[in-house]
This record gives C-alpha cells, structure tokens and sequence, in this order.
C-alpha cells in the first residue's frame, strides 16, 4: 500500500474511529495504533472538537438528586483504604457491571494514595487577572501547584515562598514551571509550617531569586485552609 | 447567581486536577443536566444513562489533568467523555431487537444553555459543513455522532445495503474533512 492510500484510508478511518463505527476488532487495533502514535492522537482530538458542537442539538435533562450524592460520595475523603473497607466495596452495592469496579479501582488509587492533599490554597491577584491553585499534601510533604488564570511576565518566573507565623522572612519554597503543574517538594524543617504560614508568589529572574528573598514583585499571597 | 461561562468550567476542571471536591461539586451542578441528556440521548434508558453518567464524572475526577492536552474546549472535553462512555455501553448491550423506529423515538432537541454550548462559529462550521451533503449523508453523519449507531444500524434506518452504507459514510467523511480544512 503506498503512503499516499494511508492517508487517504487513515482520513476516513479516524472520523470513523471518532464515531465508533469501527467494529470491535478494528477498534482495537486503532487503539494499539494510537498508543504509540501521537498524531494519530491529534487528528482523533481534531475530529472529537469538529463533532462536539452537533450535540448543541440534544436536550440537558436534569439527573436525579440521588445520583448527585452518589457520584459526590466518590470523592469524600474520609473513604481513605486504611481506614475502613475499601471505595470499591461501597461502589458494588447496586452497581452492576465489573466494568465500574475497574473504573473505580483506577480512581481511587490517585485518591487515596499520595494525591489526597489535605490543604489547598488560592493564590490570586486583586484583579483575579492571575490565580495560582495550591494543592498541600502533608502525608508526601509536597505541593502540586499550578496557574490557571494569567500568565509569568515574559521572561520571568514565578516563586513560591512560605513565611512561616510569626517570621521575619520568606524563604524559597521553589520556582514553577511556565506551563502545567509543578510538584514541588517541601523541605522537613519547613514542614510544620507550612499549614499556618503564608504563602506569596514572586516575580523573578529566569531560575528563580538570585539572592534567597523575593526580588520582584509579590503578586499574591495566601494560606492554606483545610479540605 | 452569575450565569456559568466556559472560564468557570475551565477553572474547575484545573481545581479538579488538585483534587477540590468543591470544585466537583460545582462541576457536577454546572454541566450533569448536559451530559446526563447526552448519555440519555445515546442510551434511551434512564437507569443506563445514570449508570453511566457516574462513570463519567469518575472519569473526570481520575483524569482532568490530562484535560489540557487533547487542546479541547472544556465542554468538548465533557461531552466527548460522556458520548464515549455512553457508547460504550450501547455496544456492550446487544444483542438488541433491530429497531427500525428508533429514529421516531427521540427526544425533541433543542438548543441548551448558551454557555454549555460549544462556540456558535464552531457550531455553524460543522453545520455548514454537513449542510454540503447530501441530505440522507448528512443525516447519518449526525445520527452516527448524536446516537452512537453502528454502521448496521444506519444501513437499516436508511434502508440501503451494509456495504453502501459503509461506502456512503467514508465518502462523506472525506468529503466533510476536505470542507473542514478549507
């Protein structure tokens, strides 16, 4: 087969993937294509974003109340495995299918695993022209922090640092990354600090402060409040 | 109450990513009457679609730091994940009775909330874009997305043979790619 009819087959064969009209064999093997093709992946999400507005046309219907609860039961904390049975049991009263119990599986590992912060905290310009959120988790000693409103003037970066009640000075928490979340490890001795202290993002010099305080602009400050 | 704006639902699916249950609770409040009529649009079956529809805010909880990267709008993202798994279901019911009324047997539709919709332009591409073919054609593009119906399906609601209708749908995606990318 030449490359031209690749593309050509290839053409169709995504917007079919895209509406599932594949059978299921075909499917999977579009799949195992997909896994290691990236802009197989991205001619996938092209046609996801081009069909999307046709379903503009299907009536909202409001679910039950009880299916509110439900779903946002899945998500309470306090469903930590240690503590009691595991999430899944609960899931299997009155839910059917052993495909759930693997969705839910996959759920609650990041949930209840590392990725259970206990803090969270907003970092936002007056303006809100800039919003930081800042995910605290004790237990693995780090933050996830990530911008999702505004942007690092160009040629900067943002620092976070932590002023701990009752100190004179911040000290450097880390520099976060210009795009997506930063991860960001908290030093031991800072961590008992960390819940009551304040938090303030900087504006620095690519790589963060030269000099271990905040040369730039404080451009929002916070603390951590409890989830 | 302000109305919800695509900012808001972008914001949430980020605080989402942190794990803020507030935020999934405004999330599920702001867009479950959506998606929950897509899953009800595809299944006809009220006990189905809330099955499913908890399978998809799961979904979204597990996997909305991966949101950003597919370049979505946040409600392209919601409703693809909402029609996939949906869909999913569909297939995994049969065997099934044909159904050759199963057009006749949809909801009325109307249009939503406009901040739940996608970009009108968007909108009005896809639909210019369908509107290029032939009727019948157009019809079952939107069908296959809007209903989540096999290939044989089509073929017995358009009474044409399976092959024609496998034949007819290739040339007609084609054929809206070309539109789409002009």
């Amino acid at each position: 087969m030449t490359g031209r009819d690749d593309t050509y087959d290839d053409a169709a064969l995504v917007a079919e993937y895209v509406l599932h009209l594949l059978e299921p064999e075909e499917r999977d093997a579009f799949e195992r294509r997909l896994a290691n093709d990236r802009q197989l992946q991205e001619r996938v999400w092209e046609w996801e974003a081009q069909f999307a507005p046709l379903s503009d046309q299907v009536a909202p219907e409001t679910p039950p109340p009880a299916l509110r609860e439900r779903i946002l039961s899945m998500v309470e904390p306090e469903i930590r495995p240690k503590a009691r049975a595991p999430l899944w049991s609960y899931l299997l009263g009155g839910v059917t299918a052993a495909a759930i119990v693997i969705v839910a599986l996959a759920v609650i590992l990041p949930i209840t695993d590392e990725l259970a912060p206990s803090y969270r905290a907003e970092l936002a310009a007056e303006d809100r022209s800039l919003i930081i959120v800042a995910a605290g988790i004790p237990e693995t000693r780090e933050i996830v922090i990530e911008r999702i409103a505004g942007a690092v003037p160009s040629g900067r970066v943002h620092e976070l640092w932590l002023i701990a009640e009752g100190a004179s000075a911040p000290v450097s928490l880390g520099v976060l990354e210009n795009e997506g979340q930063t991860r960001i490890r908290v030093a031991d001795n800072l961590m008992p600090a960390l819940r009551d202290g304040t938090l303030a993002i900087s504006d620095e010099p690519p790589g963060g402060s030269p000099t271990g305080a905040p040369t730039g602009t404080v451009v929002a400050t916070a603390q951590f409040s409890d989830i | 109450m302000r109305m919800t704006t695509r900012d808001d639902i972008e914001e949430m699916i980020a605080r989402i990513a942190l794990r803020d249950r507030s935020a999934f609770a405004a999330l599920y409040d702001a867009t479950s009457a959506k998606l929950f009529g897509v899953c009800l649009h595809i299944l006809k079956s009220r006990s189905e679609a809330e099955d499913v529809l908890q399978d998809v805010y799961l979904r979204i909880w597990q996997k909305a730091d991966g949101y950003r990267v597919t370049g979505h709008s946040p409600m392209t993202w919601l409703i693809t994940v909402a029609r996939n798994l949906a869909i999913d279901r569909l297939r995994k019911r049969r065997p099934e009775p044909a159904e050759a009324s199963a057009a006749a047997d949809l909801p009325d539709t109307q249009p939503g909330p406009e901040a739940l919709t996608i970009a009108r332009s968007e909108r009005s591409r896809i639909d210019a874009c369908i509107g290029e073919l032939e009727h019948a054609k157009g019809e079952a593009v939107r069908a296959a997305y809007l209903d989540g119906v096999t290939y044989k399906d089509l073929a017995q609601r358009f009474d044409v043979p399976l092959n024609t209708m496998r034949t007819w749908l290739r040339r007609s995606l084609l054929k809206l790619k070309e539109c789409l990318t002009r």
